[in-house]
C-alpha cells in the first residue's frame, strides 16, 4: 500500500481546459435562417403603426410688411403670377460721390455724358419668365432718405419714397439670361453681366459744373445726399413679349460721369458708388385681385402685431408661401391627440411631416422655392425656433425633390418628431393652438420670390401635405 | 478527501454554473423558439457513445444520471466527479437558409456531477445538467402597419436556457434491486427578443419578453439486476418522472430607439406543465466484456397539451418518444483477484420523435454513435471521447433539417473517501 500523489499537473491542465472553452463559447459563426415569422406571434411584441391621416389644417399668414433693406439685391420688375398675381419691386439705394474727385480745367475738360451700371450676376435671385423684354427706368428719389420716422426702424418692403416722376434714364427693351452659361453675356446689351442705363444729359451736366467749381454739396457726402437723395430702379410694367419678371441685381451700382479732356484719347470718368447699402431696399407691391389670395386685407399694422391667418378653404384650398411678400403657411394638426388616447399606444417613434405643392402650380417659370424651413408657432401666428430633426441641430430646409413629368411627386419632407412629441400627450391649455409655420429660411426670404403653394387635405392622398406619425404599437397582456 | 480538493470542486461547479448561462450563445436551433426550447436528450456520461442508452445500466465508477437507481453501484467509499463538454458542427438544410451561410460550430459545457457511495448500499449525486435550451435569430421583414409602401424589419431572436440542479440518491436491497429518486430543481431563463429595424438596420424599438421558470421535478428509478450462470449478467431498469408545473414569470420590456423604457411589466404569472415521463431499459453483459443496452423513453406531452400556453402559434405540442440500442467492448484487467477496465468502445444508434408539431410534421431527431474510454491506472483520472452523427428535423414543409456531428468529452475524476488522508490501490 503507498500514499497515493495527488497529480497536480492534470489538475491544472483540467482547469485550465474548462476556462478555454468557457471562453471559446462565443467564437462561432452562425447560418442565416428565414425561419420562424410564421410561428412567431403577432401581438407578443410591439409594432410600427403609421398614422397618415391625421387632419392637417392649412392657412396663410399675412404679414403686411417684411424687412427688405440691406438684403444685397437690388430688386427690380414686374410679373403676373397666374396664382399670386401681379407682383412688383422697386429698387430705392443712395450714390456718394467719390472722396478723391478730379481737378477740372476749363477749356481742357469737357463734359460728355452720365449713365448708371447696374450688374446681374450669375445665381443671383430672379423670378418669372424670361422671355420678356424688360425696360429699365430710373428715377430720382425726390424727399428725404435717412433713419427718420416713420422709417426709424430700417425700411421695409412697403417702405416707399416719392420720386421725381420724369424719369432719369431707361435701357429700352432688353432681354437678360439668367441660366446663360459663364462665357455668354447675360444681357442682351452683350456686355457680360453689365447693364448701362443713359441718363439725363442735364443732370450729368450739373453734376460734372459742381466738380468743376469744387461745390460743397459735391465735396460733402452728407451735403450730397441731402441735395440728391438717392435712385430709384423699376421697370415700366411688365414688358412685352411675356408675364415678366423681377431680377435681382448687386448693390454693387455705380452712377459714372464721362468726361474728355484734350489730347488725351483714353476714356475718363468719374464713379459715383453706392452707398449706405444697409439703407438700400426693395419696395414691393402685391395686386391679389382675381386670385384665391383677393380676401387678404393689407391693412398697415404695428411692428410684431399677430398676422392674421386664411384658412385654405378660403383661398384656394392651398396656402402660400412667400416670405418676400409677406406671405407664410401656418399647420396645425387638432386630432394629433387621438393617437395618444388608442389603446396600442405607448410611444411616439417619429413623425414625419410631407409637404406637397399643388401640381399645377408650378412650372419651369414659377419655380418652387428650393428650401422651405419649418418652425414652430402658437396663437400668435408669429415664427417660432427651428424644428431639429431628431439627434441634429440645425433647421431643416425640407430637401425638396422636384420632378417635372410628374409634378405629384413634388415633396418637402420634414423629421417632426420633436414638435409631435411635444403635443401629442400635452394637456396644457394653449397646446392645441401649437403649430408649425412654413416660410424660406434667411436670407432668401427677404430676397427671393420663388414660392409655394401647400396642397390642403382636399386634394387626394397623395397630392395633400400629410404629416405621418409612428408610433409604437402593442396591444395590452395579462 | 482534502480540503483543497473540495476548493477545487467548488470552483468547478462555479465555472459550470456559469457556462450553462453562456450556453445560450450556441449553435442556432431554429426549433428552439416553440415550446420551452429544445429539451436535452443526451446525457453526456458514460453511455453517451451508447446513444445515451442506459435505464439499465450500472457502472461502480461512472455517474450514470440516466437513471437515479444506478448510483448504489458505486463503489464504497469512492468520490467521483465528472465533467462534459460538447463541440457541435450543425449543417443546415431547407428553404428557410440562406445558401451563403448553412454552417454553424461550438463547443460548450454540457454537465458537472459528482457522486459518492455514502455506504454500503447507499449512493447519492447531485449535478447540474442543462434541460432545454433556447438559441435562434431570424429576420421578417414586414410591411408597416397603415403604410401600403414602407417595409421595416422585425429581428427576432431568443437565447436562454432551462437548467436542472438535481440531488439523486439510490438504495441496494438484497444485491439485486436498486431504487432511486431524483430531486430536480428546474430553473432558468428564457430571453425572447424583437428588435424592430428601419431600412438602414437602426433600431427603432425592442420588445424583451424574459419568462422565468422554475420548480421542482422528480424523477423517480428502480433497476433489477442479476447473474445468469458464470457468464452473463443481465439488467432491467425503469425510471419515471411525475408531471410538474413549472411557475413562469412573464416580464415584458418595452424600449425606444434611445433606449428609453416605454413600458416594462410584469405580466400574470402562469404555469408550464412537464408531463408524465417514462423510460424502461436492458442489458446484457457476457463476462464483463460485452455489453448491449437498449432503452425506450416516452413524455406524455399530450398529457398536458392543454394547459400549456407556449410562446409562438402555429404549432403544437405532442408526446415524444425515443428508442436507442448501444454496444460496449470493455477491456479488464486482473490486478490482486479484482478486475480492472483499462478502456472501452462503445456504439450505438437511436430515433425519436420530439414533443413538436410543425405544419403537420413531427419533428424527428436520428443518429449513430461511437465512443472511446481510457482509464488512467496511475491517475485517478479517466476520459472518453464521443462521436454522434444526427440527422433532426426535415426539409418538407417548408422546414429546416439538421445534420449535426458532436463531439463530447467526458473526464471523469475519483478518489476514495472517509478514509482519513490515506488513500489505498
Amino acid at each position: 500500500m503507498t500514499i497515493h500523489k495527488y497529480p497536480r499537473k492534470k489538475l491544472l491542465f483540467l482547469f485550465s481546459s474548462l476556462l478555454a472553452v468557457f471562453f471559446l463559447t462565443s467564437c462561432q459563426k452562425q447560418p442565416t435562417l428565414r425561419f420562424g415569422n410564421l410561428y412567431t406571434d403577432d401581438n407578443n411584441g410591439s409594432n410600427v403603426v403609421v398614422v397618415d391621416t391625421s387632419t392637417v389644417l392649412v392657412s396663410t399668414i399675412y404679414s403686411d410688411s417684411t424687412f427688405t433693406d440691406g438684403t444685397g439685391f437690388l430688386m427690380a420688375g414686374t410679373y403676373k403670377d397666374p396664382i399670386l398675381g401681379t407682383v412688383t419691386s422697386r429698387a430705392f439705394f443712395q450714390i456718394t460721390p467719390p472722396a478723391g474727385l478730379p481737378s477740372l480745367i476749363p477749356g481742357i475738360n469737357t463734359y460728355d455724358s452720365i449713365g448708371l451700371v447696374i450688374f446681374f450676376k450669375k445665381n443671383n435671385p430672379w423670378y418669372g419668365d424670361t422671355t420678356s423684354l424688360q425696360n429699365y427706368v430710373i428715377n430720382q428719389v425726390d424727399t428725404a432718405y435717412q433713419l427718420s420716422p416713420p422709417f426709424l426702424n430700417g425700411y421695409f418692403s412697403n417702405s416707399d419714397l416719392r420720386i421725381n416722376p420724369d424719369k432719369l434714364g431707361e435701357t429700352g427693351p432688353i432681354f437678360i439670361y439668367p441660366s446663360r452659361l459663364d462665357s455668354a453675356p447675360l444681357t442682351s446689351q452683350g456686355i457680360s453681366d453689365t447693364i448701362k442705363i443713359r441718363l439725363d444729359q442735364s443732370l450729368g451736366q450739373r453734376l460734372f459744373n459742381m466738380v468743376y467749381s469744387n461745390s460743397d454739396s459735391i465735396n460733402n457726402p452728407t451735403g450730397f445726399q441731402n441735395w440728391f437723395h438717392g435712385l430709384c430702379l423699376s421697370t415700366d410694367g411688365i414688358g412685352t413679349g411675356g408675364t415678366g419678371a423681377i431680377y435681382g441685381f448687386k448693390d454693387t451700382c455705380l452712377m459714372r460721369i464721362y468726361y474728355r479732356t484734350a489730347g488725351v484719347f483714353a476714356q475718363q470718368y468719374i464713379d459715383f458708388n453706392i452707398t449706405q447699402k444697409s439703407l438700400a431696399f426693395n419696395s414691393i407691391r402685391t395686386n391679389y385681385d382675381n386670385t384665391a389670395l383677393k380676401i387678404i386685407q393689407k391693412t398697415t399694422g404695428y411692428y410684431g402685431q399677430t398676422p392674421q391667418a386664411y384658412p385654405s378653404k378660403a383661398t384656394g384650398n392651398a396656402g402660400y408661401i412667400q416670405p418676400i411678400t409677406g406671405l407664410n403657411v401656418r399647420l396645425r394638426f387638432p386630432t394629433i391627440k387621438s393617437i395618444a388616447l388608442r389603446p396600442d399606444y405607448i410611444g411616439l417613434l417619429r413623425a414625419t411631416l410631407t409637404v406637397r405643392p399643388v401640381p399645377d402650380s408650378w412650372s419651369t417659370t414659377w419655380r418652387l422655392a428650393p428650401q422651405i424651413g419649418v418652425y414652430t408657432t402658437d396663437q400668435n401666428n408669429l415664427l417660432g425656433t427651428p424644428v431639429p430633426a431628431s439627434g441634429l441641430s440645425g433647421a431643416q430646409t425640407g430637401g425638396l425633390v422636384v420632378d417635372y413629368f410628374n409634378p405629384q411627386n413634388a415633396a418637402y419632407t420634414y423629421d417632426v418628431t420633436s414638435f409631435v412629441k411635444a403635443i401629442i400627450t400635452n394637456n396644457a391649455t394653449n397646446s392645441d393652438s401649437l403649430g408649425l409655420i412654413l416660410t424660406v429660411p434667411p436670407p432668401n426670404n427677404v430676397a427671393d420670390f420663388r414660392r409655394v403653394v401647400v396642397a390642403d387635405q382636399s386634394f387626394q392622398v397623395n397630392q395633400r401635405t400629410t404629416l405621418s406619425v409612428y408610433y409604437i404599437s402593442l396591444f395590452p397582456h395579462n | 478527501m482534502q480540503p483543497s480538493q473540495i476548493k477545487r470542486s467548488f470552483l468547478l461547479y462555479l465555472l459550470t454554473a456559469i457556462s450553462l448561462g453562456a450556453m445560450a450563445q450556441g449553435n442556432f436551433s431554429p426549433y428552439s423558439q416553440m415550446g420551452i426550447g429544445d429539451l436535452e436528450d443526451g446525457f453526456y456520461n458514460r453511455t453517451t457513445g451508447l446513444a445515451n442508452t442506459g435505464i439499465a445500466y450500472r457502472s461502480n465508477r461512472f455517474l450514470i444520471n440516466n437513471n437515479p437507481a444506478s448510483f448504489s453501484d458505486l463503489a464504497n467509499q469512492y468520490f467521483t466527479m465528472e465533467t462534459s463538454l460538447r463541440g457541435t458542427f450543425i449543417g443546415y438544410k431547407g428553404t428557410p437558409v440562406d445558401i451563403g451561410s448553412t454552417q454553424s460550430a461550438d463547443i460548450t459545457f454540457r454537465r458537472l456531477a459528482m457522486g459518492i457511495k455514502v455506504s454500503k448500499h447507499w449512493g447519492t449525486s447531485i449535478g447540474l445538467v442543462p434541460y432545454s435550451t433556447e438559441n435562434y435569430e431570424f429576420n421578417v421583414p414586414y410591411a408597416i402597419q397603415g403604410s401600403g409602401t414602407e417595409i421595416a424589419n422585425h429581428f427576432y431572436s431568443g437565447h436562454g436556457s432551462v437548467n436542472k440542479a438535481y440531488w439523486a440518491n439510490s438504495y441496494e436491497f438484497f444485491h439485486h434491486v436498486s431504487i432511486g429518486a431524483e430531486a430536480g430543481y428546474i430553473f432558468g431563463q428564457l430571453n425572447q427578443k424583437d428588435i424592430i429595424q428601419a431600412g438602414n438596420g437602426a433600431t427603432q424599438v425592442s420588445t424583451t419578453n424574459d419568462v422565468n421558470l422554475q420548480n421542482l421535478y422528480m424523477t423517480y428509478g428502480m433497476q433489477v439486476y442479476g447473474n445468469i450462470g458464470k457468464h452473463w449478467s443481465w439488467g432491467i431498469g425503469g425510471t419515471f418522472s411525475n408531471k410538474a408545473d413549472l411557475l413562469a414569470s412573464y416580464n415584458k420590456l418595452v424600449l425606444g430607439a434611445d433606449s428609453s423604457t416605454l413600458q416594462n411589466n410584469e405580466l400574470q404569472q402562469r404555469y408550464l406543465s412537464l408531463p408524465n415521463s417514462y423510460g424502461v431499459g436492458l442489458s446484457l453483459t457476457h463476462n464483463q466484456h460485452f455489453t448491449w443496452v437498449a432503452d425506450y423513453r416516452y413524455q406524455d406531452w399530450n398529457a398536458v397539451q392543454a394547459k400549456n400556453i407556449y410562446p409562438g402559434q402555429d404549432y403544437s405540442i405532442a408526446s415524444s418518444e425515443r428508442g436507442s440500442f448501444g454496444f460496449e467492448i470493455s477491456k479488464k484487467k486482473t490486478f490482486y483477484n479484482n478486475k480492472v477496465e483499462l478502456s472501452y468502445f462503445q456504439s450505438g444508434v437511436y430515433y425519436g420523435n420530439s414533443y413538436l408539431q410543425i405544419n403537420g410534421q413531427q419533428i424527428k431527431d436520428m443518429g449513430i454513435t461511437a465512443g472511446f474510454g481510457v482509464n488512467s491506472l496511475k491517475t485517478p483520472l479517466a476520459y472518453a471521447i464521443t462521436f454522434n452523427y444526427g440527422i433532426k428535423g426535415t426539409t418538407k414543409n417548408n422546414l429546416v433539417r439538421e445534420n449535426y456531428f458532436n463531439v463530447n468529452f467526458l473526464i471523469n475524476y475519483g478518489a476514495i473517501w472517509y478514509t482519513k488522508g490515506k488513500k489505498f490501490e
